[in-house]
């Protein structure tokens, strides 16, 4: 389809606009841009064992940026993917704690069950308020996140406290290995099959089921699907269930996966990032799986920047929010660009 | 003729491929009631956009007073003199009537209080008979208030070329006697006015000069009114091409030709055939929308097209969302198609045979941004289980096979709806809402923004749609569209019945019950 | 009970000048989500600024330039390359808070909070207990009152008011709604460098990084909550402090019997309630928010 290749194009040459930018910003701080580009790009992919990295970094990213892709399909704009991050991975520490002994075959799944639910209801209330009475869900999720990030400092320091941690930084205590799903590199069979099986489950939703489509038209145009008479109800529900769910099994993947253990603030620009890929992906679910790649590797960079470079992670912070002030910009010069040479049909 | 009030040379627009005007030259001359008329998308509003600087054409000068202005700049047109009121208003809703004066003018101090500006703006508004209390808000106000409003705030400043566009297509007929009364004022004041028209009765009614526009061009004019007749202006406005595939009937509603009471039923809806639509006793709450139904009771047989005549905002669209379930009913039963379904919602409405064509095409029909396919297919997706698997290929072809049975021109079904003309978006609509189950069809302004082709199918396809035993429910603003094809006419009041007509129709009695003047 | 003042004043006062800020965008039809990043921007600039300058009046003029420029950025990338408002106001928060932790790394070496020598002037001894406080929290109704004349009762504020509510209606007069998004937003800059200012330099004249945790979200929930109407906006804007300040006192009073971080949450409840509030009291109806990218009016 030309019309896709035209908005990857699009795409792209907003991500360049944003990366230009970024390098004044780099260059008027002090720091050299080409030099810093450089080492951003060896950081996700060129030094030894980088891809590995990415991919550990791009797999969770992926299934929450999918569910994300599914509430921005159905028209809501749920950025409350980082709360609902952090109440699966809280929900999940919970049931770990609870069942400590019980066999792993029982603990893991009882623990993904957690995750999800703890995920989907932090994005139920919001869903609720947003159904029931209106109110905007731009403002609930973000205050959401807020609420969260709070409630993960106070269950680390308090019901969950590991009372061997030590440092400033409170911590739960570390989840028995029998019950970890991969090692701290975080690259295991287990998530990459998980991760699969939602690219499949998601894809299917969305290109094989009347909800695909309905959720499609309902989020360019709610009012034609009501005068065709959908249930907003239903649909918007569901959409903003999926999406805490699978921003749920993120924080799951993390805490039973690579971190092993829970700590305030971990991760705290995971929500955003994978809002971002969702918009750079163009809410696809195939896209969005090249690129949780790309943004992975952004992630894993931003440990290597300040370790293996001397440079400031800040720098990954920058790119990100760069890209996200231009990704969703659609006319003006670009699109003469790109329709220079043909002919106006 | 020298130096004329407003005066285009060779002006051009183009809205991407499509030509809204090409090389239009014409000269409006001072102190007159100049009228422009041609169907729908025949570049009237462009035209009128482009004297009042809000377009700029691509090619042309423009001239008022034999002086020169840049193109596309509204500050300069208005600083010439050239004010442009409108189809839709231009008022911010929530603004009050002394705020929506002030932000249109010039003058005066540019911070002020609530009473200062009450007070500078009230003998403005009653020396042009606009009677209002300058505290209200714009949005509670009633059309023919609100249009009054509009061209007072055209003329803060010293107009001397007032452009109308379409200033009619809302009014009552007594509204638009009382309008015709004020622009024949305003032309004794030595304005120029300039009416955008569509209808030849109200062109002969009130202009001195006739302009006539079809497909961008300027087929002939000004003509003086006086020499011309209403046959040669109807065949101007609707071209050689479009007229010999015309019914005359449609013709002269189409272009409102003569008084539409000639009309007369060549239909008979068989006396015993069954109801359609029963609506008993229903009331709603009035929203945001429309004003509240009370107590209102419709009955459609099949086979019969009963059209819903009234000023707009009297509950015609209360009418429609209540049947449509998009509004609680607090009293009162609906069946469809037999079918009790008062507690039912809308997608167990349709499946008892209720069909839809919304309003607003763009917005309520079609998703503009979304596929041919998922459009046409959302009616039918919404009738099977959320999860159930679809496939899009087979979907697809039914649904080519659907659009080509109804003559859409598209390339593909997956096209965007937003491509296609407004004539062929509203097929695709068709397409959907008028399948071989429908029993009950709501045409809500079915006809509007259609150039006299299309609207000629759209007025043949529901006239088949009777004759295979369909009931109709045809809303519209347009007495001429009524009267061509309903078997009955409803006209609504304030959320209720005002009475009930059927042919030979007399304007003058469905004008009086519109707004309320017993006759 | 003067403590108590002082300490929603002190919390308040930044607040209120960034909901100003999104009042006038919100009124010239832009819901700026950028707020959280140009207040970190004020607050950084102004402390960095005067370690750098050793002169308050420089401080302010720097974060005054650079809240502008974030905001004209802002205004270009939404209006002129038709980019999603929250995405793009996102985005612009994301680049405040790193392009600050960028800046303070590279000026000083380091990521650590950055501590002022002085802060804004204050009072002083002629106001008594309030003596603490800053300018800036006395001269904050007048900046209110100033916004409510600014945006309700001149030509001007119609107009900009009318770029939001009816572009077309603005357009048909002469105005260019464009335009006056522009002005609103750069209007917006000033005064999130100086709510920004308040915050870092007002009291502590500390910069730490994210020390706006969320201020400026929290401001445009306060403009959503007062219906973009500046006065009562700013009393959202004052409630929520309200709500903050007396849940660091009733942890005074209680101690360890509550959880602080419990504490902590309660300014961003009564966000989340205030604005399910206004959504109520508006009968469920809802602005057009959603992913504009789709939508296709």
């Amino acid at each position: 389809m030309t019309g896709k290749f035209v908005s990857v194009l699009r795409g792209l040459i907003f991500i360049v606009i944003a990366l230009a930018l970024c390098g004044v910003i780099f260059q008027f701080a002090g720091y050299s841009a080409l030099g810093m580009f450089h080492s951003v790009a060896e950081g996700a992919f060129f030094r030894p064992g980088a891809w590995q990295q990415s991919l550990r970094w791009a797999l969770p990213l992926f299934i929450t940026a999918a569910g994300v892709g599914i509430s921005f399909r159905a028209g809501y704009f749920n950025i409350g993917a980082q709360g609902q991050f952090y109440l699966g991975a809280i929900c999940a520490a919970f049931m770990a704690e609870w069942l400590n002994g019980a066999p792993a075959f029982v603990v893991i799944p009882a623990c993904f069950a957690a995750g999800m639910t703890g995920g989907a209801l932090w994005a139920l209330w919001p869903g609720l308020l947003r159904l029931q009475s209106g109110t905007d869900e731009v403002i609930t999720t973000l205050m959401g996140n807020f609420l969260a990030g709070l409630l993960l400092v106070y269950v680390t320091a308090g019901p969950l406290k590991d009372p061997s941690g030590s440092g400033q930084q409170a911590s739960s205590r570390p989840l028995a290995a029998a019950y970890r799903i991969s090692d701290s590199l975080g690259l295991s069979p287990t998530i990459i099959v998980i991760a699969a099986l939602v690219a499949l489950a998601m894809w299917l939703l969305v290109n094989r089921t009347a909800f695909g489509v309905l959720a499609s038209l309902a989020g360019r145009n709610p009012t034609m699907v009501q005068w065709q008479g959908a249930t907003v109800w239903r649909l918007g529900l569901s959409s903003f269930l999926i999406s805490g769910a699978l921003a749920g099994l993120a924080g799951t993947i993390e805490f039973m996966g690579p971190n092993g253990r829970l700590a305030g603030g971990f991760l705290p620009t995971h929500g955003f990032t994978a809002i971002l890929i969702a918009l750079v992906a163009n809410l696809s679910v195939v896209g969005t799986a090249f690129v949780s790649v790309f943004f992975g590797g952004l992630a894993s960079a931003a440990l290597y920047l300040p370790i293996m470079a001397g440079l400031p992670s800040a720098a990954i912070e920058i790119i990100n929010a760069a890209i996200a002030l231009f990704i969703t910009a659609k006319s003006g010069f670009v699109d003469r660009l790109l329709a220079f040479g043909r002919r106006s049909a | 003729m020298d130096n004329p009030a407003l005066e285009c040379r060779d002006v051009t627009v183009a809205y991407g491929s499509v030509m809204a005007l090409s090389g239009v030259g014409i000269a409006f001359e001072r102190g007159k009631i100049h009228a422009v008329v041609g169907q729908n998308g025949a570049g009237k509003t462009t035209f009128a956009r482009v004297a009042a600087g809000l377009v700029r054409p691509a090619v042309g000068e423009l001239r008022i007073n034999g002086q020169q202005v840049k193109t596309g700049k509204v500050k300069d047109a208005r600083a010439a003199g050239v004010e442009l009121v409108h189809q839709s208003f231009a008022l911010p809703p929530s603004f009050t009537v002394a705020e929506a004066m002030e932000f249109g003018s010039d003058r005066g101090a540019a911070i002020f209080t609530r009473s200062a500006l009450q007070k500078r703006w009230a003998p403005h508004l009653k020396s042009l008979d606009v009677n209002v209390d300058p505290k209200r808000r714009v949005r509670d106000l009633p059309v023919e208030t609100q249009q009054g409003i509009e061209i007072a705030r055209a003329l803060v400043a010293d107009a001397r070329v007032l452009i109308l566009d379409e200033p009619t297509a809302v009014l009552s007929p007594s509204g638009i006697e009382m309008l015709f009364e004020r622009v024949r004022k305003l032309r004794d004041r030595g304005v120029t006015v300039i009416l955008i028209l569509h209808k030849i009765r109200e062109v002969l009614a009130i202009a001195d000069t006739v302009s006539v526009l079809r497909g961008g061009r300027l087929v002939d004019g000004p003509v003086a009114c006086a020499e011309i007749g209403a046959k040669r202006l109807a065949e101007m406005i609707v071209g050689p091409a479009v007229a010999r595939t015309l019914a005359s009937g449609d013709a002269d509603a189409a272009t409102g030709r003569g008084a539409p009471a000639a009309h007369t039923a060549n239909h008979h809806t068989p006396a015993d055939a069954g109801l359609v639509l029963d609506m008993r006793g229903v009331s709603t709450l009035s929203d945001a929308e429309g004003p509240a139904l009370r107590d209102l009771s419709l009955t459609i047989k099949a086979g019969e097209i009963v059209g819903i005549a009234g000023v707009e905002g009297n509950g015609q669209r209360t009418l429609v969302r209540a049947i449509a379930d998009l509004v609680d009913a607090t009293h009162g039963t609906l069946a469809v198609g037999g079918v009790d379904v008062t507690a039912a919602p809308l997608a167990r409405r349709r499946a008892a045979g209720l069909r839809v064509i919304p309003f607003e095409r763009n917005t309520e029909g079609l998703s503009l941004s979304s596929s041919l396919w998922e459009n046409w297919s959302a009616r039918e997706l919404l009738q099977s289980r959320l999860l159930s698997a679809i496939n899009p290929a087979r979907l697809k072809k039914r649904c080519d096979e659907a659009l080509q049975a109804w003559g859409v021109h598209y390339a593909t079904t997956g096209q965007q709806a937003g491509s296609l003309s407004g004539g062929n978006a509203q097929k695709v609509i068709l397409a959907r809402e008028v399948d071989a189950d429908a029993k009950l069809i709501i045409a809500a302004q079915p006809t509007r923004g259609l150039d006299i082709g299309a609207t000629a199918f759209v007025w043949q396809s529901l006239r088949e749609a009777r004759d295979r035993g369909c009931g109709v429910l045809l809303i519209s603003s347009d007495l001429d569209e009524l009267f061509d094809i309903s078997d009955r006419v409803v006209v609504m009041l304030s959320g209720e019945v005002a009475g009930t007509f059927s042919a030979p129709y007399r304007i003058g009695a469905v004008g009086a019950a519109m707004t309320g003047v017993s006759q | 009970m003067n403590d108590i003042i002082v300490a929603i004043l002190r919390s308040g006062t930044p607040l209120i000048y960034v909901t100003m800020a999104g009042v006038v965008a919100q009124r010239a039809g832009i819901w700026n989500l950028g707020l959280e990043g140009l207040m970190i921007i004020g607050a950084c600039a102004a402390i960095v600024g005067i370690v750098l300058t050793g002169s308050f009046a420089l401080a302010m003029l720097i974060a005054i330039i650079l809240c502008v420029l974030a905001s004209v950025l802002l205004w270009f990338v939404i209006e002129k390359l038709k980019a999603n408002p929250i995405i793009a106001g996102l985005g612009l928060t994301g680049l405040g808070l790193g392009g600050t932790s960028l800046a303070v790394q590279a000026i000083f070496g380091s990521q650590a909070a950055v501590t002022a020598p002085f802060g804004v002037p204050k009072l002083g001894p002629a106001f008594g207990p309030f003596g603490v406080l800053s300018i800036f929290v006395l001269a904050m109704p007048f900046a209110v009152f100033a916004m409510w004349v600014l945006l309700r009762r001149t030509r001007f504020g119609l107009r900009l008011a009318a770029s939001g509510e009816h572009p077309f209606a603005a357009r048909s007069v002469g105005a260019n709604p464009s335009r006056m998004r522009l002005a609103a937003l750069i209007i917006g800059g000033v005064l999130c460098a100086i709510g920004g200012a308040e915050l870092a330099a007002g009291s502590l004249q500390i910069y730490a990084q994210n020390m706006t945790a969320g201020r400026g979200f929290m401001a445009f929930a306060a403009v959503i909550f007062g219906a973009a109407h500046p006065i009562g906006s700013a009393f959202a804007a004052l409630f929520f402090s309200v709500v903050g300040a007396l849940g660091i006192r009733a942890q005074l009073l209680f101690g360890d019997a509550v959880p602080h971080d419990l504490l902590l949450a309660l300014p961003y409840i009564a966000t989340v309630f205030g604005v399910w509030l206004s959504g109520k009291l508006r009968g469920g109806r809802k602005a057009a928010t959603g992913f504009a990218e789709l939508r296709d009016y």
